[in-house]
């Protein structure tokens, strides 16, 4: 890595903009810290991913931490989630590491511009409907 | 507010089903996976938003070892680079927790969305 003044600063930026996601919404930071690594360090794809999971390690550590302290985290769901992500992870990985890079940088891209999409029409679904149901709350109820 | 603890229990099937897709996208795409994990523990299970988050990043926790340990053996991780993203994001993660509870979730959401989509289209197309 090429390290300068400027690109400690944006990794830091990216790292705190990472995080704050990653806190508010429960994703890894992964969306950031790919194209971060990708379009800011010049990594090649695959670099970058591996990079970015080693990145998430301590951000969902402190994060689940924290949120258990609240009472949020649903551990056995989790415990089972995690079982079935370790065989998809093994699995994902084969088929990472021989796909060309190119295609897999494309690839990523295309997942999210999908889950932005996912995200804006599920978020303003969610907003209509507490719209709609917030001066009306009242004729629903018998 | 709601409780982790006090939620119903959650069947096997859908949560080892949400895991393995969650998986795939994160070796593949070096994602954590809860942009997948966090929509379809709400559509599917009817988690809260809230609790569907934290369970999330707890998933991660495992998800991000075990793609980090596969990766590792075959030397694509800059761990210096790793630790410099992953230090300022432990203290954005304790930021945005903080601010969870008091900022309207669905405008950031969108919000979210719309800068995703735009790091999407430059990786697709100004390749």
């Amino acid at each position: 890595m090429d390290i300068t003044l400027i690109t400690i600063c944006f990794a830091i930026g990216c790292g705190i903009a990472a995080g704050m996601l990653a806190g508010l919404f429960g994703v890894g930071g992964g969306v950031i810290f790919v194209p971060t690594l990708v379009l800011v360090f010049a990594f090649t794809q695959l670099d970058a991913q591996a990079t970015s999971l080693a990145a998430i390690i301590p951000v969902a550590a402190v994060g689940a931490w924290r949120q258990t302290n609240d009472d949020n985290v649903y551990w056995r769901g989790a415990m089972i989630m995690g079982i079935g992500a370790a065989a998809g992870v093994l699995l994902g990985a084969e088929v990472a590491t021989r796909l060309p890079d190119a295609l897999l940088s494309q690839v990523f891209g295309a997942v999210l511009i999908l889950s932005g999409g996912e995200m804006i029409v599920s978020a303003s679904r969610r907003l209509k409907a507490k719209r709609a149901s917030a001066p009306s709350a009242d004729q629903h109820r018998p | 507010m709601e409780n982790a603890n006090a939620l119903p229990k959650v069947s096997v099937y859908p949560l080892i089903g949400i895991g393995i897709v969650s998986g795939l996208f994160a070796a593949m795409f070096g994602i954590g996976g809860g942009v997948v994990i966090v929509p379809l523990l709400m559509l599917l299970t009817k988690m809260p938003p809230r609790i569907a988050a934290a369970t999330s990043l707890a998933t991660l926790l495992l998800t991000s070892m075990i793609g980090a340990a596969r990766y590792a053996g075959s030397g694509h991780i800059d761990w210096v680079a790793a630790a410099v993203i992953g230090a300022p994001a432990v203290i954005g993660v304790l930021i945005g927790i903080h601010f969870q509870k008091r900022l309207p979730a669905d405008w950031l959401i969108i919000g979210f969305g719309v800068l995703i989509i735009g790091i999407g289209l430059k990786l697709v197309f100004v390749l």
